[in-house]
């Protein structure tokens, strides 16, 4: 009998976080009201809804946005946030809430090729636009010797900051493939991390560098 | 004393254990983001919960109008603190027991859940709902700042049903939620309690006869602020209620969030642990801190009222600012020899007590070991002068206790400088012996820590204020000893199977962030002769075996059992081998039955048989083997419980000195701007054995993350006026970045000397400290600034600046 494998592997994760992309609605069948919970089949029954049930309230809005590389077309309340549209509405958990207000960095996502703060940043506002999460970083085998370097030098304790941390990094060798160790600290100094791991940020990175250069990360 | 009374404790073929860069069991999950986290959880249909909180610093909710509230379209509940739904919950034996009200009428603290709990369908109309409450708050007097709340005639700020028991053997006043109430024992002979102020005296020795003995002494402050950590995921649960098979319709509780030993919310909920669904495994950060929010226990009961619909309950970062640290102010005293040897100690600490419930162990609970007791002085009195007040709560136990390593620290620096000494023989001078405070042997662990310390640090002690740096800087430098502590005090339990061909090892989790299944999964293997990946680590929130082990202290008393346990299950293996390959031939079980060829193992008995590179083998002829995937066709099964080896060292709780570390800092100080760089920081802990290395480094930096945080930057500021938190954020409230930390030099030693697994102990909590930069500015500049010594502090302690330094 062939035994388990300890643990999560590498491939393990990917593959789940292409399932999470792959749940995505790619357009909402049943549009919910989310003053009263009722369900409408278009927006348009829900817009005629709102005016009669809900006068002086203001109405969800269309949004467009390609995520991960997939089209989604949402209806979502105006004063969300693009972090929680993520989350709540295409169960996306990467981007992290942590600081609320724009400091932590743990929501981090590329938003139209730069890194940007999710929780920052209204979704309505991201109309038309292309984002990028941690999960679609993973499925993209061209970044798991990066992945697989944070997690063979503990680039992480308790995890929850790892995401936006990665997607820092990412959004850093996209434009500079061959960072310096200041260059890593300076690109990683929005993102705070509880645990203390930052010295291993730039060990981890320097190292994917290294094999995503030549090849042959050890789990990848 | 080394692992010498289990098995294979002073094993010296390591396969596994100490191997540096093997992935985290779930680090893969945690990295992508497909891990999740109490706020990761949604369910589709899911109301939404917030808990008002108290926007004053000490108030009593009158009366609250909802009416306002209700009318919005969406908003569906208002639960307030008196409805008898919170009667049906039961004590949370992890909080030590019931609050009075589980959800409080009087807040102790501004930003505390009080009053009620909002419902609605989305998190903005429970937001919306909250502001639209009619909150009559009855404003109470307050304490945020205890230099003043120490005055007898100070208005009381806590009533008679929280002082009433105080008079008993323990003060429930100080208790913690997590048992450490031990530890704060009330002493009959403490003086009664004056106005918002308890004491706390503890007199080891005969203080007389250490203060005969000086030749002169020494007096100062040590001052410790307050400091905040939190749980980098604001504690949030989803909740709902479904079905058992069993017990009937609407039974089961879904609860996802709250995965802090779930034996908490089976309790609350009087439900056994078929009738609790939590699988979730990851909880974030939760360094020591034990007790589980209101947020993430109360979401299945707010389903249960609202019929069974899904409950989410968030919250935000300022609403999850807590302490990590309470304020404490130390004034001592030394009788100190001319040789610089210590013979009396008096440290008289006015210290934060927190709000109502808050962890002793920022408190009074580290009074009877730590730094003092590694001293040959024995002639020691503590005073702790402990103020109630609306600071905050402490959750936690800090990653500092006990405080006393940095009146220490301190001492000796101050010793050196009236002496001339270099402080490391100070140190020398008054650390005892081994095996008891009468000992004047070294302690090998700390003489080879500090032989590499100094060498690493190229050690050149100076008077403070004499050197400067070739650009102009003046130069500091510092040292502090502490010992490596372990739990292992705590009682560890572990289980392991071997089934199906595989060892499985089921636990419970939660994965908080010491990597302690991995560091327990490695020591499995090592003793079962297999590989890491071999053992199949089974998350099972029904499982006893839980990963709450108090981090890399806890990992190596744990391990100790795991190894016991491991041993255990290779017998039982081999033994259960030895029977199936030595049964009687078989030809006689069945018509439809094929003779078997004989087990390579037949005629071995279990003594004769090993598990090598995943094969069970004869010893004597290792070509005679099965795969161990085939060992046996029994599902064999091993426990084990109890505590480590008692160590030989040990004088007392807390107080062993098998195992030491010394840390080493070296500064600029820019005598124009005030600021501080940090040139070098070393740490060299002889944590007796490394199980694994990549997370034992890992923690070493967080422990410096902490210590640089709080000693130059963190400042945690309350308006005088009305106690508010006025940086309960991270912009304001400023924690190190990649930018602000130092690199750690690090070596570590493993003399083997501890009492958990192969002679292992911890690092984590002893390292962290509030004093040795601060220390190594005083070297540099001849004056003291109290932490933060932030540019504005410094320029002012060197009489540059007259404004800066907000206490």
């Amino acid at each position: 009998m062939e035994a388990k494998k300890a643990g999560i592997s590498l491939q393990d994760a990917c593959a789940q976080a292409g399932a999470r992309i792959a749940a995505m609605p790619a357009k909402q069948k049943i549009v919910t009201c989310p003053l009263c919970a009722e369900q409408f089949l278009s927006y348009e029954e829900l817009t005629a809804h709102y005016l009669a049930e809900h006068p002086g309230c203001v109405a969800p809005v269309k949004l467009r946005m390609t995520v991960n590389g997939r089209d989604c077309s949402l209806v979502v309340e105006p004063h969300l946030t693009l972090k929680e549209v993520l989350q709540l509405h295409l169960g996306l958990t990467g981007a992290k809430q942590m600081c609320d207000r724009g400091q932590c960095g743990s929501c981090t996502v590329i938003l139209n090729g730069r890194p940007t703060l999710s929780c920052n940043t209204l979704a309505a506002d991201c109309d038309g636009k292309t984002v990028e999460t941690v999960e679609g970083i993973a499925v993209n085998p061209k970044w798991q010797p990066l992945i697989d370097a944070y997690c063979r030098w503990d680039a992480m304790q308790c995890g929850y900051c790892t995401p936006g941390f990665l997607v820092a990094a990412k959004a850093l060798l996209d434009r500079n493939p061959r960072p310096t160790e200041q260059d890593i600290k300076e690109a990683l100094s929005g993102n705070i991390c509880i645990c203390g791991t930052y010295p291993r940020h730039s060990q981890a990175i320097l190292e994917a560098v290294t094999y995503m250069v030549k090849g042959g990360a050890p789990n990848a | 004393m080394p692992d010498t009374t289990g098995a294979n404790g002073l094993r010296e073929d390591f396969r596994v254990v100490g191997k540096a860069n093997l992935p985290g069991l779930t680090s893969y999950a945690m990295a992508t983001g497909v891990a999740k986290y109490g706020t990761d959880f949604t369910v589709p249909g899911m109301l939404f919960a917030k808990i008002l909180r108290c926007p004053h610093a000490h108030a009593r909710v009158l009366s609250i109008d909802e009416t306002a509230a209700l009318a919005i379209p969406g908003v569906l509940d208002v639960v307030k603190w008196d409805d008898p739904i919170f009667d049906e919950l039961g004590a949370n034996p992890i909080n030590g027991g019931n609050r009075p009200k589980y959800l409080p009428q009087e807040a102790h603290y501004e930003g505390q859940e009080a009053g009620c709990i909002v419902i609605a369908e989305s998190e903005a109309l429970c937001e919306e709902a909250l502001k639209a409450l009619k909150v009559e708050w009855e404003i109470l007097p307050f304490i945020t700042d205890i230099q003043k709340g120490q005055d007898p005639d100070y208005p009381q700020i806590r009533g008679p049903e929280l002082l009433a028991g105080e008079e008993s053997e323990y003060r429930p006043g100080m208790a913690t939620s997590d048992g450490y109430q031990l530890m704060s024992k009330h002493y009959p002979t403490d003086p009664r309690r004056e106005g918002n102020v308890t004491w706390n005296i503890k007199v080891d020795g005969d203080p007389d006869e250490g203060w005969k003995k000086a030749d002169f002494t020494l007096e100062y402050d040590v001052n410790i602020p307050t400091c905040i950590s939190t749980i980098p995921n604001p504690p949030a649960s989803v909740a709902y209620w479904g079905d058992s098979m069993y017990k009937g319709p609407g039974q089961k509780i879904y609860i996802e969030g709250a995965p802090h030993r779930r034996e908490s919310i089976m309790a609350m909920y009087h439900k056994s642990s078929d009738e609790v669904v939590q699988e979730g495994l990851f909880q974030g950060g939760k360094y020591c801190d034990w007790g589980l929010r209101i947020s993430q226990e109360v979401t299945p009961l707010l389903s249960k009222r609202m019929g069974g619909r899904p409950v989410r309950c968030c919250n935000t970062r300022e609403e999850t600012f807590d302490l990590n640290r309470n304020e404490r102010h130390m004034h001592m005293r030394l009788g100190v020899t001319k040789d610089g040897v210590i013979t009396a100690v008096e440290d008289n600490t006015l210290v934060d007590n927190g709000a109502p419930g808050s962890s002793t162990m920022g408190s009074v609970s580290d009074r009877d070991w730590g730094g003092y007791y590694t001293l040959k002085c024995k002639d020691i009195t503590q005073r702790f002068k402990v103020v109630d007040s609306n600071i905050g709560y402490m959750h936690t136990c800090a990653q500092f206790v006990p405080y006393n390593w940095d009146s220490i620290t301190v001492a000796f620096d101050l010793i050196a400088e009236k002496l001339g000494l270099d402080p490391v023989e100070v140190a020398r001078r008054n650390l005892h012996g081994p095996s008891s405070q009468d000992d004047p042997n070294p302690v090998p662990s700390f003489e080879a820590s500090l032989e590499i310390g100094k060498k690493l640090m190229d050690w050149q002690w100076h008077p403070a204020g004499t050197k400067r740096l070739p650009d102009g800087r003046l130069h500091g430098v510092s040292f502090r000893y502490a010992i490596c502590p372990r739990h292992s005090f705590m009682d560890y339990f572990c289980k392991l199977e071997y089934r199906d061909g595989v060892v499985h090892f089921p636990t419970q989790g939660p994965i908080a962030g010491w990597f302690s299944t991995e560091c327990f999964t490695m020591i499995a293997a090592e003793e079962l002769g297999l590989n890491y990946e071999d053992i199949s680590v089974d998350y099972d929130y029904r499982e006893k075996h839980s990963d709450q082990a108090g981090g890399s202290d806890g990992v190596t008393g744990h391990g100790w059992i795991v190894k016991e346990c491991a041993n255990k299950l290779k017998r039982k293996i081999l033994e259960s081998a030895a029977r199936e390959a030595n049964r009687p031939d078989d030809a006689y079980r069945g018509v439809f039955s094929f003779p078997a060829p004989p087990s390579p193992l037949k005629g071995a008995t279990a003594d004769e048989l090993d598990i090598v590179d995943g094969k069970v083998v004869v010893k004597a002829d290792p070509s005679r083997f099965v795969p161990f995937s085939r060992a046996t066709k029994e599902n064999v099964t091993a426990e084990y419980g109890g505590y480590s080896p008692k160590s030989a060292w040990v004088t007392g709780f807390g107080r062993i000195l098998d195992t030491m570390n010394t840390s080493w800092c070296e500064v600029a100080v820019d005598d124009e701007t005030g600021e501080v760089e940090i040139l070098k920081y070393c740490v060299v802990p002889d944590v007796g054995k490394i199980i694994r290395r990549t997370s034992l480094e890992s923690q070493i930096d967080q422990v410096v993350f902490f210590t640089q945080g709080c000693q130059l930057l963190e400042e945690f500021i309350q308006d005088p006026e009305t106690g508010v938190k006025l940086n309960g954020n991270f912009l304001d409230y400023r924690v190190p970045t990649t930018l602000d930390v130092p690199e750690v030099t690090k070596e570590i030693l493993e003399l083997r000397s501890g009492n958990g697994a192969y002679g292992a102990s911890g690092i984590s909590h002893n390292l962290a400290n509030s004093h040795l930069i601060i220390t190594a500015i005083h070297n540099a500049t001849g004056v003291w600034v109290d932490p933060p010594a932030t540019p504005d502090r410094v320029l002012k302690a060197l009489g540059k600046c007259e404004i800066g330094g907000s206490k």
